[in-house]
């Protein structure tokens, strides 16, 4: 119902500025009279994608605290991009990176690589949203994953054929007001209703981990856990099981129902739910904690200002000052936004422990109302939360495709309306395609990939091209493929192919700590070997003229 | 909603349009600044902010976290029953940020004002934004 209601809204407001859209330009940049609080907030309706409302509480839940520097990197990304690019991005004149790249360094050459690159970001970055789409109306209405990621990709190219950014403007403002009520509200509900007790327990981790029910487990795959002590279980006939203390593999299919109280069993390969390793706030799932947290911020807060939709925001403020102030108001919104998440994942330890068994704990956000609050009241706060999941899934999509349907008609072929709204649908498609297979992938380690690939290919390209003269169009073109090919290589690796243990599976996993410094380094190096133009000064200096 | 709407396409994309598919015959001329030593140091100044915002945003990020796993007791010791380190990363950090920001525009904008004032003190030329 509540979905219903949120997607029949943005239609509405999207349907509404289709008269406007009359070109190109019109279609891919709002009109500039969009005024700075409305676009800080369809900024942040924009960037609060499925990966901050519903992956990080499940990621939360299922590997700990550590996982709230994702958060907290998604945020400070917006404060490089304030001191690094929002304002000379603006001055320039360029919608989006590879224009950037065409002012600054003069090669169309260079506008068709960064266009590439912009495809492959920007497919990372789609994917896990359908993905969203997909997890939160299997769980709501009960379909198939496959029909929720089908349906979501048609409304949300839908809308954007219909609509143009004009409208996706407001759209996104409308929707980050959605995302932050339909997640705080059942937070602050959750938080009143549980009881002085569960909320110390939340904060107690070490106090252990309980089923707070009777909990009947189905795994809906084989899976391999532990017990620290015996437990009796039921079997779906009726029959006792004693479960002794040690090992166990389940084969896909089988039910379980646990008792109360009972202790929650460890599934293989995550941190014990509450164990030291999960309430350290650190990022740790191979070993080398520090590393991983330094490698993920790094991607995170200097991916956020390679992020193709993120640029072409700024060009929807009027001046370059606006620009700047316009990302510090985005800081605003999204730091309030970010303090809820976390309510999820820490009530979910206690009253949804099941989850982490299931390998569901990307839905914790929209099944712990309902468990936590029985009766109607619970089922209207799931409504709210799987809505604004929704919500952020639609917006977040719209804008990922616009800028993908941008860069495939606007830098790689020659722009029209007709063939930008072909773009949008081919993008849709592929988009749809890769995420059918992508179901047991977590949302987080998709977004996080996409981040990685622009931190390590459009960071440097954007921070040497506005702060440092000398850079080159070889230096550029070298720095790009080099990042490009390493950072999508590295999590690929990771992802799809098995790797050796130890130091190596970190550095491919997280692979920002040496792909940024080396994309860095190539710009740097190839650029000193050429000769910059002689109005490259110029170029740079316009950058910062007020 | 204004019916009448501005049409806006960035000078590189009309030059990249008109082109169509042809290779460039020639760049977009890039006007010099009125006054390049002027442009020079205020450029340098706001290199100076951006680097001064970029150094205390490691610090607090990595410092922060480099603190957790320097510390573990800050995951033991609790403020009102909760964790200290759980408090700085999910509350306390964001306004941290905020305030960061913050700083940094006023700097990069008093940066600018000056830069205009002493522009119109020289030249009686008022800054004009692009």
């Amino acid at each position: 119902m509540a979905i219903g209601l949120v997607l029949v809204t943005s239609l509405v407001i999207g349907v509404y500025g289709v008269r406007a859209a009359r070109s190109t330009s019109d279609f891919l940049v709002a009109s500039r009279r969009v005024s700075p609080n409305w676009n800080a907030m369809a900024i942040a309706g924009e960037y609060l994608s499925a990966a901050s409302v519903l992956g990080l509480s499940g990621l939360l839940l299922k590997n700990g605290l550590g996982t709230m520097w994702y958060a907290v990197g998604f945020c400070a990304g917006y404060v490089a991009v304030v001191a690094l690019v929002a304002g000379p991005m603006r001055r320039s004149g360029a919608f989006t990176v590879p224009d950037f790249a065409e002012y600054r360094l003069g090669a169309p050459r260079l506008r068709k690589l960064c266009g590439c690159v912009v495809l492959v970001i920007m497919l990372l970055y789609l994917v896990p949203q359908f993905k969203g789409a997909g997890v939160v109306l299997a769980l709501v209405s009960g379909t198939p994953y496959w029909v929720g990621v089908v349906l979501a990709g048609i409304v949300v190219s839908g809308s954007i054929a219909a609509g143009g950014m004009r409208s996706a403007t407001y759209v996104q403002a409308f929707h980050y007001v959605v995302k932050l009520l339909f997640i705080a509200i059942p937070a602050v509900y959750l938080v009143a209703h549980a009881g002085a007790d569960v909320r110390a327990q939340a904060l107690h981790p070490e106090w252990g981990t309980h089923f707070s029910d009777t909990t009947p487990v189905e795994f809906t795959v084989d899976t391999r856990f532990g017990l620290d002590e015996p437990v009796e279980v039921t079997a779906p006939g009726g029959g006792r099981l004693e479960l002794a203390a040690g090992d166990h593999t389940v084969p896909e299919g089988t039910v379980y129902v646990f008792p109360q109280g009972s202790a929650v069993p460890h599934p293989a390969g995550l941190p014990d739910l509450g164990g030291e390793r999960w309430s350290t706030p650190l990022l740790n799932s191979g070993g080398f904690p520090l590393f991983e947290t330094w490698s993920t911020l790094l991607a995170i807060t200097l991916g956020c200002m390679g992020l193709p939709h993120v640029i072409m925001r700024f060009h929807t403020s009027p001046t370059a000052r606006t620009a700047r102030r316009v990302a510090v108001g985005v800081i605003a919104l999204l730091g309030l936004f970010y303090l809820f998440p976390a309510v999820y994942g820490l009530l979910g330890r206690v009253l949804t422990p099941q989850l982490v068994l299931l390998q569901g704990t990307d839905t914790v956000a929209v099944v712990l109302p309902a468990q936590a609050v029985p009766g109607s009241a619970g089922t209207v706060l799931t409504a709210l939360v799987a809505a604004g999941a929704f919500g952020a899934f639609l917006s977040t999509s719209s804008g990922l495709l616009l800028a993908l349907a941008g860069g495939l008609s606007h830098d790689l072929f020659q722009g029209s309306v007709p063939r930008l709204r072909l773009a949008v649908a081919v993008g849709a498609c592929v988009a749809v395609l890769l995420a059918l297979p992508a179901e047991q992938i977590d949302i987080n380690v998709l977004v996080v990939w996409a981040f990685t690939v622009a931190a390590s290919t459009f960071c440097p390209l954007l921070v040497l091209g506005i702060w440092w003269r000398r850079l080159t169009l070889p230096g550029a073109a070298a720095g790009l493929s080099v990042g490009g090919v390493t950072a999508t290589g590295a999590v690929g690796w990771s992802i799809l192919l098995p790797t050796p243990d130890g130091w190596m599976t970190v550095l491919l996993a997280q692979p920002a700590a040496w792909t940024i410094p080396l994309a860095f380094t190539t710009m740097v190096v190839v650029s000193r070997l050429t000769r910059p133009p002689d109005w490259a000064e110029h170029a740079v200096l316009r950058l910062h003229s007020p | 909603m204004s019916p009448r709407r501005e049409k806006l396409t960035s000078p590189q994309t009309r030059i990249a349009l008109a082109r169509g598919n042809r290779p460039a015959q020639h760049l977009l001329p890039i006007p010099g600044p009125v006054d390049t030593e002027a442009a020079r140091r205020l450029f340098r100044r706001q290199r100076r902010t951006a680097v001064r915002t970029v150094a205390l945003l490691s610090l607090l990020l990595f410092g922060m976290s480099g603190a957790f796993a320097l510390w573990p007791q800050l995951t033991v010791l609790r403020v009102s029953g909760v964790p200290v380190s759980w408090a700085l990363l999910v509350v306390a950090v964001y306004p941290l940020l905020f305030l960061l920001a913050l700083w940094h525009v006023r700097s990069a904008e008093r940066a600018e004002e000056d830069a205009a004032a002493r522009g119109e003190g020289a030249a009686g030329k008022g800054p004009t934004e692009p």
